[in-house]
């Protein structure tokens, strides 16, 4: 690790996302749905389930995104090449991109959050949890960029992580008995084990999205290796 | 005084004979090779002696600025040269605010030579650097060429164009079939003994003089006058008429001493050049010459350091 290159490396990618349009356009997402949903919610304010809605639509768009994005964007113009002369500067430069799109991912939150009302949110416990849920959709976005060759297979992707992930908790309205097997394997799906921990208070949902972001990890490392042995 | 040596004696390509081939650190090596065996030599580098080439194929980024870029290597790699000096190094200060998307493809280049610069691999391999590129950008290369082997590290340049090959390196070869072999540059003593011995051609037979050469078994008679320029190639003499070259019998010296009298010039070892067609005297930094000739492909031939005078003289400059 060295620090002068991931600052090199988080100078460059400030001044990339702030002249890409493409990049630009996803953290205004989230803050149009929380708009959107604050004029629906009326005087006394909107369901956790939906709160949490907006805080998938944020990580999914802009963190997992925002991160495939400028990692394919650097995978089809070959930009890195010259730079990865050691397996050390790569993680330089991951790092380096994390920080803006942790960034990024942070102030669109919180003006969303602000704008929905941002209470629930202002404990310990829902804290921790949501920046393991930001280090399980950037794990993702970051194990996906590693191999996506191109901008436009990006959306690909990008669609069953938002999908699965980041709107968990829209399964509510498909109709669903309370008992069928998709319910359940969602319960266990980040977003909705958060929505519990406001119910319950305990630790536990934590300590299972904690496991989530690990397998993320997990997969992150996984496909480093094999993008590694490939070249 | 050290060197990087690159050994291929035992060889596993079918195309690229044995050969190796030390690279001095205070000269710049030229290989002029045709591209399939540029191609091969490339893969050869990569893979077995582990060296970065300068192919330009690495890509920048579109949206930033020149500026920006360039700041960006510079911090990636740690170059120890301030900023602004690299900018005016490699003649980007005048672009420095423009979006790379809106540069000329040799602007582009230079960004590129500033970046394989600050990336100080070691050696430095380049490939057809100056190819397709303006002059100004052509002098920056000579330049960073100057810096590289002030830096005491081994240059390699890999061209398909001899004038390039001439132009760029101190040390050039042509690497061929047979194996690699030294080109002779700049033999001032060998030079001297053949320029101006011959008497001027008598008046009668001039009138009627034409260059034959073969292609196939036809002969053809060229008109000194259509001639571009003529090309020494493995001791044969090839007439060189905008993209075509036509083999003579004799060699470079011989066809000189016939040709002196309709305004022919020996600009170079390898090279006779016909004056009339010269449209310009190229000056390089590093003291080197080339001239451009007034046909279609506008093909530019080495000068040699010697016969600049001579041909200012000619032209009355």
């Amino acid at each position: 690790m060295n620090a002068q290159r991931i600052s090199a490396i988080f100078e460059k990618d400030i001044k990339d996302f702030m002249k890409n349009m493409m990049l630009l356009m996803m953290p205004v997402i989230p803050i149009i749905l929380a708009l959107l949903y604050k004029q629906l919610g009326g005087e006394e304010g909107l369901p956790i389930p939906m709160l949490y809605l907006i805080v998938g639509v944020t990580f999914s768009s802009v963190t997992a995104s925002c991160m495939m994005t400028m990692m394919a964007e650097e995978n089809e113009k070959k930009t890195l090449r010259g730079l990865m002369l050691s397996p050390a500067s790569f993680l330089d430069i991951i790092i380096g991109k994390s920080l803006v799109v942790g960034l990024m991912s942070f102030i669109a939150l919180t003006i969303s959050l602000v704008i929905v009302g941002i209470k629930p949110f202002l404990n310990v416990q829902a804290i921790i949890g949501l920046i393991l849920l930001f280090l399980f959709f950037l794990f993702l976005g970051i194990g996906i960029g590693l191999f996506t060759k191109s901008i436009a297979s990006t959306s690909a992707y990008l669609m069953p992580v938002m999908f699965l992930f980041g709107f968990t908790p829209m399964i509510d309205f498909l109709g669903l008995g309370e008992d069928s097997t998709a319910i359940m394997i969602a319960d266990v799906f980040p977003l909705m084990q958060l929505i519990d921990m406001h119910d319950t208070n305990s630790w536990i949902p934590i300590g299972i999205v904690a496991i989530w972001a690990l397998g993320a990890a997990l997969f992150t490392y996984i496909c480093f290796k094999k993008v590694r042995t490939d070249d | 005084m050290t060197s990087f040596k690159l050994d291929y004696e035992i060889m596993k390509s079918e195309i690229l004979p044995p050969f190796s081939l030390n690279l001095n650190e205070s000269n710049i090596t030229g290989i002029y090779s045709d591209t399939d065996m540029q191609a091969e030599l490339i893969h050869m580098l990569y893979n077995d002696s582990d060296v970065t080439v300068c192919d330009w194929k690495d890509g920048l980024y579109d949206r930033l600025t020149v500026a920006d870029n360039v700041a960006f290597y510079h911090k990636w790699f740690g170059c120890s040269i301030p900023l602004p000096e690299i900018l005016v190094l490699f003649e980007l200060h005048m672009c420095a605010k423009k979006p790379l998307r809106k540069c000329s493809h040799s602007e582009k280049r230079r960004v590129q030579y500033a970046k394989y610069f600050m990336m100080n691999t070691y050696p430095m391999v380049f490939q057809e650097p100056i190819h397709g590129v303006d002059v100004r950008t052509i002098n920056t290369f000579i330049n960073m060429l100057k810096r590289i082997t002030n830096n005491k590290i081994p240059a390699l340049i890999l061209v398909s164009n001899m004038e390039h090959a001439l132009l760029l390196s101190d040390v050039a070869y042509r690497l061929q079939e047979k194996g690699l072999q030294e080109i002779e540059v700049d033999n001032v003593k060998e030079e001297d003994v053949t320029t101006g011995t011959e008497p001027a051609f008598t008046p009668s037979t001039v009138n009627l003089f034409k260059i034959p050469a073969k292609i196939d078994d036809k002969v053809i008679l060229f008109d000194p006058l259509e001639i571009d320029y003529i090309e020494s190639q493995d001791g044969k003499a090839m007439i060189v008429i905008n993209d075509e070259s036509y083999a003579l019998d004799s060699t470079l010296a011989e066809i000189e001493n016939k040709l002196e009298a309709y305004g022919f010039y020996r600009c170079h070892r390898s090279y006779i050049v016909n004056l009339q067609k010269v449209r310009e005297i190229i000056t390089w930094s590093k003291n080197t010459y080339s001239l451009r000739i007034d046909n279609r492909v506008k093909s530019t031939i080495p000068l040699s350091r010697t016969k600049i005078q001579r041909i200012q003289e000619m032209f009355n400059l």
